[in-house]
């Protein structure tokens, strides 16, 4: 299933921690017009470059619903970072 | 089994570990446990297959002030197979200049001959990969280390 929330965690130096909850599935919502209007020129720039369009979008799509479960982590004395796809 | 779970839970408690070394640790207990209960079978399993591509980097310096920092990805295999199948579709121009830069580096690789089943047997054997960088300098030591789990 394609994810639909990521989790961003900021640490500052006074070891405060601020968790930010991004909801994936409005950007997904407010990218799908967009998709739908572009949608006529990716198809037009994959039949010039001899590309199946239809395949392009399958591994689009695959790779958004792969995107669940990646985690990025940086951790320094005086800041951390991490991103988290759920 | 239960005893084994109960002490790294402990020592994940106590601060002795990490969640992440703990999460690994029960993985690696669980392992012998599922490959065992499947062996009613004819073969052996093997080895189970990677859920993730792991990068830590773990830098020290050593006399600055700036302290150790750890970066730590971990990255789906699944999502490591969609993009293969990406670079799969790529268009025979691109592979063309591609092939004509890695040419004048000096790899004479021709990316065209590339199957998508090449490309799955490739993230496949990512199971077998294990990549150690140790670097020391006078007052700073690095630590790459690339691996599946």
């Amino acid at each position: 299933m394609i994810p639909l929330v990521a989790v961003v965690r900021l640490r500052n130096q006074d070891s405060r921690t601020f968790r930010l909850w991004i909801p994936l599935f409005l950007v997904w919502l407010l990218l799908l017009p967009l998709g739908i209007l572009l949608s006529p020129f990716i198809f037009i720039a994959c039949l010039v470059c001899r590309v199946n369009p239809f395949r392009e979008v399958a591994v689009i799509w695959q790779i958004l619903n792969a995107l669940a479960d990646t985690n990025v982590e940086v951790e320094h004395r005086t800041a951390g970072f991490s991103f988290h796809i759920v | 089994m239960n005893e084994h779970r109960q002490q790294i839970l402990q020592m994940l408690s106590e601060g002795k570990i990490s969640a992440d070394e703990a999460e690994r640790l029960i993985a690696a207990m669980e392992e012998p446990a599922a490959a065992g209960g499947s062996d009613s079978g004819a073969a052996p399993a093997g080895k189970a297959r990677p859920k993730y591509l792991r990068v830590q980097v773990d830098s020290e310096d050593d006399g600055g002030s700036e302290g150790p920092t750890k970066v730590n990805v971990r990255v789906p295999m699944q999502l490591l197979r969609a993009g293969v199948k990406l670079a799969g579709l790529m268009p025979a121009q691109a592979l063309h200049r591609a092939n004509e830069a890695m040419q004048e580096h000096g790899v004479p690789f021709d990316l065209s001959q590339i199957e998508p089943e090449n490309l799955e047997e490739l993230v496949e054997h990512l199971n077998d990969l294990t990549v150690d960088v140790d670097q020391k300098d006078a007052n700073s030591k690095v630590k790459v280390r690339v691996f599946c789990e």
